[in-house]
């Protein structure tokens, strides 16, 4: 839109310089046509002055020997002016077919000055006389006849230059007004368009804001381009986000309400379930049962005590214990983990097809500094994350555990990585949600619960995928609590 | 030889004592009332008026004089007006009734106008390659076959003023030396061209056979038109006489004809005024008395004419 703007602009200025150049050009060669009609009118009225000085003499130079035959003073007037009339036709820019004109004429008239003096100084028979007289006479007529053919020819070249200079100034004129017409059109014209260019995209975008506020999430703007394009492309963005956000608050709030009813369902099933379990180990001890009756009270105790452990969990996300905040080291904390991570696999063999090939490798940094932090809790997330990642490995196996120290953001960071199959995309934003699980027998409440565990630390907790194959789980965190996590 | 060398100094001294009786006597006419009135509006006016003889084609006078006069009334502070005269002699019967305080006098019309009018000569130009004097010219077309004045029988003779030393004393003097006693009757035609240009031109056209002319004229004219050398000869030259010199009426105030003078005279030492003289056709202007005419007297006793009784007035 800004290019288009500076183009229309651009355009609108270069045809504004050009009318503005061409009114300029205009004004500069009607002026040009006034000076050189001026001067051909000019040229015109030289050449008749010099005709009646012509003129004149000749008048002399026939009353000469009558008895009104003027003064030789009066005859030198008149020559003099009649020379200084041809002279001065040569200060105008003729061409030079004129000038060589001029100049014959000139020379002729030089002629004629000289049969005058003759005529005025000679003194001689009067056959002589009238030889000289006629002589000086004829060059006088015969100047008189050129001049007046010059003067045709000038009068008929006045008469074209002139009505081919009125031609002109009406063309012009009529280009002017054009000009004056059309220019103000173009700019309302230009104007109207950069509006509309303006407004309709405008518009376009007040109508999807109100449709958004409505709670139309689904209204996209289309069909804009340049940079209302992009607004348009930041304000779809903007509205898919609120969308994303919007479901992903009512799932939260969903989970919320189902975390509280099953926590509150625990807290009803529990004692019962205690009270059924203590009185069938009582019944299984004092009754005398076959042996096949016997093993299937003690599956159902089995399987009492499975939903204990889910209840357990299930309170334990529902209600996490306080984090008993204390300075601790985390390699420490981290090898512990690992140690009993090792102990748990060997109790996981029955049901990895090859538990041997699960190997833990570890690497921390040597300068991981104490950490203010549960330790309880967090040797709890990473035997959790460390035995996940065995169990992510049924063929067996690497689990790395890498730990490290961020200067930037005064935090620890503990990298759990295995090389198994690794978490499918569609799953890899819901693993930290409850009752979410991948694994046939899983509750799906162990990473959700180290999220809780982890977030009550202030830390944080992420999973992705390795790009070589196998997941990673990250866990940040900070080596100073807030004053509000200590608290708790 | 000694006779004529006599004749020659008594001629020179009688001169001389005439010019000192006229401008004594002139002195004295200075004080009179009708001096003095002239005077007077001489210097109210500070206008002076010179006359210019046809030397070339009137026109041409007038345009070679301008400048000079355009540079007098600069250097004076005079009003300097030119007027030219249609023939020689007018400018001695009409000084008085056409107002004029002075003129660039021929050598010859000075002579005859002297002791008629009243005049004091000032100064004449000197060429540039020093020669303040000029002399008469008799010429024919080389093709015409004239050499000598038998052979001129029935021709026409052009004149170029009776009041002339070139263009009639010397045709006198010619015709003395040739026994031509009668021209008119002599030469099928005689005629006054008025100016020596137009003298010089009518042979060369043929509209005469025979010409005479002054040398200055002639040779100014050569510079321009390759065929007066070429297609003219000469036959006979005039001794040498003063160049045509400014003189002024006698009873103009002193201061005025001084100024005018000494301008003149200092026009060489002057950058503008050599540039005057340049396109003049002079080197310098000198200084002039009635002493340097005593050739004209001489030459015109040697034709035999009577300055008193001749008529300068052309036929």
């Amino acid at each position: 839109m800004r290019k288009r703007i500076l183009i229309a602009v651009a355009l609108f200025s270069l045809l504004s310089i050009l009318g503005g150049l061409y009114i300029i050009h205009s004004l500069s060669r009607a002026t040009a046509i006034q000076g050189n009609l001026i001067t051909l009118h000019q040229v015109e009225i030289l050449r008749e002055h010099l005709l009646i000085q012509i003129k004149k003499v000749q008048g002399d130079l026939t009353l000469k020997g009558t008895r009104h035959e003027r003064d030789i003073e009066t005859l030198t007037n008149h020559v003099h002016t009649m020379s200084t009339v041809i002279d001065s036709c040569f200060g105008c820019h003729h061409n030079e077919a004129t000038k060589s004109k001029l100049e014959s004429l000139h020379g002729r008239i030089d002629e004629y000055k000289l049969a005058l003096s003759r005529v005025f100084t000679i003194k001689a028979n009067s056959a002589l006389l009238e030889r000289d007289k006629d002589a000086a006479f004829s060059i006088g007529r015969s100047l008189i006849d050129d001049l007046n053919a010059m003067l045709a020819f000038t009068s008929m070249k006045l008469e074209e230059r002139t009505q081919a200079a009125l031609t002109e100034i009406k063309r012009t004129k009529s280009v002017i007004a054009l000009f004056i017409l059309t220019g103000p059109l173009l700019a309302v014209g230009l104007a109207l368009l950069l509006f509309k260019r303006f407004s309709d995209p405008i518009s376009s975008l007040l109508d999807a804001t109100r449709k958004l506020k409505s709670g139309d999430l689904d209204h996209r703007v289309k069909g804009l381009k340049d940079e209302f394009g992009e607004v348009a492309a930041s304000f779809n963005e903007m509205a898919g986000s609120l969308k994303e956000q919007m479901k992903s608050m009512q799932r939260a709030e969903q989970l919320v309400v189902i975390g509280e009813m099953a926590t509150g369902l625990a807290h009803e099933i529990k004692n019962p379930l205690a009270g059924i379990k203590a009185s069938i180990e009582i019944l299984s001890g004092e009754l005398d049962l076959k042996q096949e009756d016997q093993e299937v009270l003690t599956r159902i105790i089995e399987e009492i005590k499975k939903i204990e452990t889910l209840l357990r969990s299930l309170l334990n996300y529902a209600r996490p214990p306080s984090p008993q905040i204390d300075l601790v080291r985390i390699d420490h904390i981290l090898t512990r983990s690992l140690t009993s991570a090792r102990y748990s696999v060997k109790g996981l063999l029955p049901r990895l097809d090859k538990p041997h090939a699960v190997t833990f490798e570890k690497n921390f940094d040597g300068n991981l500094p104490a950490i203010l932090a549960d330790p309880a809790q967090l040797e709890q997330v990473f035997l959790n994350l460390l035995l996940n990642a065995a169990e992510a490995m049924p063929e067996g196996g690497t689990v790395t555990m890498i730990a490290s120290y961020d200067i930037g953001m005064d935090a620890v960071s503990i990298e759990v990585s295995d090389t198994g199959r690794g978490i499918e995309d569609k799953d890899i934003d819901k693993i930290f949600n409850p009752f979410y699980t991948t694994k046939p027998r899983g509750t799906g409440l162990g990473l959700a619960i180290c999220k809780r565990l982890i977030e009550q630390q202030g830390g944080s907790i992420s999973a992705e995928n390795n790009p070589g194959g196998g997941a990673r789980f990250t866990v940040t965190i900070p080596v100073n609590q807030d004053p509000e996590v200590q608290s708790r | 030889m000694d006779v004529v060398k006599l004749v020659r100094k008594f001629l020179l001294i009688a001169l001389s004592l005439c010019v000192a009786i006229s401008t004594g006597c002139e002195r004295d006419e200075k004080i009179t009332p009708k001096a003095a009135k002239a005077a007077g509006k001489m210097e109210a006016t500070a206008t002076v008026t010179i006359g210019l003889i046809p030397e070339h084609n009137i026109f041409r006078q007038m345009e070679r004089f301008k400048p000079l006069a355009k540079y007098l009334a600069e250097r004076t502070g005079l009003k300097i007006e030119l007027k030219i005269l249609s023939r020689y002699g007018n400018i001695i019967s009409n000084f008085v009734s056409m107002n004029l305080d002075g003129a660039f006098f021929g050598s010859f019309t000075y002579t005859l106008a002297h002791s008629k009018i009243g005049l004091e000569v000032m100064a004449r130009p000197e060429s540039p390659e020093g020669t303040s004097t000029y002399y008469g010219l008799l010429f024919v077309r080389k093709d015409s076959g004239l050499k000598e004045g038998r052979d001129m029988r029935g021709k026409r003779f052009a004149f170029v003023d009776k009041a002339t030393t070139a263009g009639y004393l010397l045709p006198l003097d010619y015709f003395k030396s040739q026994g031509i006693n009668d021209y008119k009757a002599y030469f099928s035609e005689t005629y006054f061209t008025g100016t020596h240009e137009n003298a010089i031109y009518d042979v060369l056209n043929k509209k005469a056979d025979v010409g005479a002319a002054k040398n200055t004229v002639f040779y100014r004219i050569a510079k321009e038109d390759p065929r007066i050398l070429k297609e003219l000869a000469i036959l006979f030259r005039s001794p040498d006489v003063p160049e045509n010199a400014l003189a002024l009426r006698k009873d103009l105030p002193d201061t005025v004809k001084q100024r005018i003078k000494s301008a003149l005279l200092a026009m060489s030492d002057d950058p503008e005024g050599a540039r005057v003289l340049g396109s003049f056709g002079a080197g310098r202007f000198i200084e002039t008395t009635d002493q340097d005419y005593a050739a004209v007297f001489t030459y015109a006793e040697k034709i035999g004419l009577d300055l008193a009784t001749h008529d300068y007035i052309n036929d």
